[in-house]
């Protein structure tokens, strides 16, 4: 209730500010031309979904194609699904087991966009070996949050710091994190770090320039300086929610070179993710817990 | 009155002695907090998927000693076993001094300790830890309100007649409290100042097991971890937060205790007590191991084989079975040695330090079996290591700010009084 009520709030002030530049922008345009008003006006209702980013530019798509690569498609879809208001998204992701052959690039690429210190990882991939020689096979899970349904790690939080979003991704307010790390011992996926603020290059002459560079979680920027946030603080995987909020897929689906980890609107029946999880090959982990994750595996 | 509380068989030097050492534990205590809040949780071997360590063992494990210790205090105030009466203050005392160790504890193990208020401001009702943090509060309340009550006339007494700067101190602990100089005022007094304890003592009653139980509910209550995941959970809290609380008890005034005809019953007393609670804690601790691992779920099996087998099994089998059960109970249950207070407190000594033990493996062996399979060997770092061992500065911070902890007791044990002076003046002659 409490959350819900946290996002109420978040959603006042962002009607507050879209009320205010509607204002400005018709106060602007009735001066100028009345063709102008239609399109402020447009773009004040785009800001009102993009909650934070003021001027969200999505990226051009080429004219649709058959056979096109699954990125251009589900980058349309994407942009299909942020013209709807952010409550009625619902961003899911597949990762088809068959096609991932575990070089871990996800896992790395994940590292750098989010600038990732070595005690936090959003997505690592599990290994597991099947069967003896000569039949023998290596499986691959890559595990990012699941942003389940019924998070189990957002109850636990004593100071309201982490919630479901309207959208489904669970996010952390690092502001208000305390760093109990009650939520890192509540999740049954291990997907929560914490952040002790080490660097790869600790102990070297230097630390790697790249390692203090900033991170651009949440629409902020993030620098990496003393015990200040997000150090001291617990993370996770948001499906670069700061990327897909300006038309670009999550990191580890554009660098995935087999396209095996997929991603979009689970509303939207048209979207590619639609028709990859209703199918009967479809699996979600430690589904007995009753927590719902929206990352489904195909087997 | 002190000389009389101190054993008689200790020599001169021993004090002195004693209080350099904790003092100098304690000054090492403060620089590794202060270490700590420096470099920030690096300085820990905590990893990310054993988040929770010595720190968090140790705050369940004070928080234990404070609420048994209270409850054993209102067997006196609540209960009217009015034969313990001499251990009430002291049972009280170590209720607060303990929650102030939990509560030191807790905050330098989160990773922005200047944000500890965020609990009351941005309070989440779901959370068991944030209602446990108004819990603590509310205790806190209750504790010093009933010392106060059942100290104000010997405070108020001995700002008239000590000097100096005692004098000052004593008197702003009064808190301008004024005690009746005739003895029938006295026990008018007296009686309503039993009265009001009487009363915060029964509404401390429910706070001291939420205290305690919801520090075990923390735990109960994560459906991930098949280990803490129980209803007994809260329950073997409770219970052996009786057991430490009735073994310092008995440990503390067996050493510390008053030398008078009371004496060796109140000890025995309190070892039998321990010996009560140890025996429960034992047969739901069994309840929980045989269940445990009868059900063969990997996961939780896995957790007992990390306690009993694991790289650390003295931890289970020298800390929580020989220190913390067996030789607790055969000192306080054999012929021999169940009639000599020195070694009943030698049991109650044993008992509380191995419930530390008892503390360290309710939090840490549930951490170190991963959550998903593979997950141990899907990231190479230290800091994603299943593998824990507390650091340096997390053992220099442990020590220290326990020998603070009892150097801030020692001090209030020495000072206050702990056993009623108006009230021995007044009653003397009736006994």
């Amino acid at each position: 209730m409490a959350i819900e009520k946290m996002q109420t709030e978040e959603k006042q002030q962002v009607g507050r500010r879209a009320i205010l530049e509607k204002i400005a922008s018709a106060v602007f345009a009735s001066l100028v031309a009345p063709a102008v008003l239609r399109e402020t006006a447009e773009a004040a209702t785009v800001t009102e979904t993009q909650q934070t980013s003021p001027t969200p530019q999505l990226p051009e798509l080429p004219p649709p194609q058959p056979n096109e690569d699954p990125l251009i498609r589900m980058m349309r879809d994407l942009q299909r699904a942020l013209k709807k208001p952010v409550e009625q998204r619902r961003w899911v992701m597949v990762i088809d087991l068959r096609k991932c052959v575990g070089c871990k690039a996800c896992t790395v690429a994940c590292i750098v966009e989010n600038k990732l210190p070595p005690s936090v990882v959003y997505r690592p991939v599990l290994e597991e070996e099947i069967g003896k020689y000569p039949r023998v096979t290596r499986k691959f899970l890559p595990r990012p949050c699941m942003q389940c349904d019924n998070p189990p790690c957002t109850p636990v939080c004593p100071v309201k710091a982490t919630w479901k979003r309207p959208d489904g991704i669970v996010v952390i307010d690092y502001e208000a994190c305390i760093g109990c790390r009650y939520c890192i011992t509540a999740c049954p996926y291990g997907a929560r770090s914490f952040d002790f603020g080490d660097y790869y290059t600790e102990g070297t002459p230097e630390i790697a320039p790249v390692e203090k560079a900033p991170s651009f979680e949440y629409h902020r920027t993030w620098e990496r300086k003393g015990n200040e946030s997000p150090i001291g603080n617990a993370r996770k995987c948001h499906f670069c929610l700061h990327r897909i909020e300006r038309g670009l897929l999550p990191q580890c689906v554009t660098t995935c070179i087999g396209r095996a980890t997929y991603f979009g609107d689970a509303n939207d029946p048209d979207s590619l993710v639609s028709e990859l999880i209703n199918k009967p090959n479809v699996m979600r982990l430690k589904e007995e817990l009753g927590t719902e994750p929206k990352v489904y595996y195909l087997v | 009155m002190q000389a009389e509380a101190m054993p008689i068989t200790l020599p001169k030097w021993v004090k002195p002695v004693y209080y350099a050492v904790v003092g100098l534990l304690a000054l090492v205590g403060i620089v590794a907090v202060i270490v700590r809040l420096v470099y920030g949780m690096k300085v820990t071997a905590l990893t990310s998927p054993i988040p929770w360590g010595m720190w968090v063992a140790i705050y369940i494990y004070f928080i234990g000693l404070s609420a048994g210790s209270f409850l054993m205090s209102t067997l006196v105030y609540v209960f009217g076993m009015h034969r313990y009466e001499k251990v009430g203050r002291m049972a009280l005392l170590s209720a607060l001094f303990a929650l102030f160790g939990g509560m030191l504890f807790i905050w330098i193990d989160l990773g922005h300790p200047e944000r500890f208020w965020f609990i009351f401001t941005r309070w989440n009702p779901t959370s068991v830890l944030a209602w446990e943090c108004f819990f603590y509060l509310f205790y806190i309340v209750a504790i010093l309100c009933e010392l106060w009550f059942l100290m104000r006339c010997d405070l108020a007494s001995l700002a008239e007649s000590e000097t100096g700067f005692k004098r000052i101190i004593y008197h702003w602990l009064a808190l301008g409290f004024r005690c009746p100089k005739t003895s029938f005022e006295w026990q008018r007094c007296h009686a309503q100042s039993m009265k009001v304890v009487r009363t915060i003592g029964i509404i401390g009653i429910p706070i001291a097991i939420g205290v305690h139980g919801g520090t075990g509910a923390i735990f109960a209550v994560v459906a991930a971890r098949p280990y803490w995941y129980t209803p007994l959970f809260p329950v073997i809290f409770l219970v052996s937060a009786l057991a430490s609380g009735a073994a310092l008890m008995a440990f503390l005034y067996a050493f510390f205790g008053k030398r008078d005809e009371d004496y060796p019953e109140i000890v025995k007393g309190m070892a039998n007590f321990a010996l009560l609670f140890l025996t429960i804690d034992m047969l739901l601790m069994g309840a929980e191991f045989l269940v445990g691992l009868y059900g063969r779920i990997p996961e939780h099996v896995e957790v007992y084989r990390q306690i009993l087998f694991g790289p650390f099994p003295y931890t289970f089998w020298l800390g929580q079975l020989f220190f913390g059960t067996i030789l607790p109970v055969t000192l306080v249950s054999w012929q021999r040695t169940r009639q000599s207070v020195f070694w009943l407190g030698v049991a109650g000594l044993s008992a509380v330090v191995g419930i530390v033990a008892v503390r360290l493996n309710l939090v840490i062996p549930a951490l170190v079996v991963p959550v998903l399979k593979g997950l141990d060997k899907a990231f190479f770092q230290p800091r994603w290591s299943f593998h824990y061992f507390p650091s340096f500065w997390e053992w220099a911070s442990t020590v220290g700010l326990i020998a603070l902890i009892v150097l801030g007791f020692s001090v209030a044990y020495e000072f206050l009084p702990m056993f009623g002076i108006v009230e021995e003046k007044f009653s003397g002659g009736e006994r």
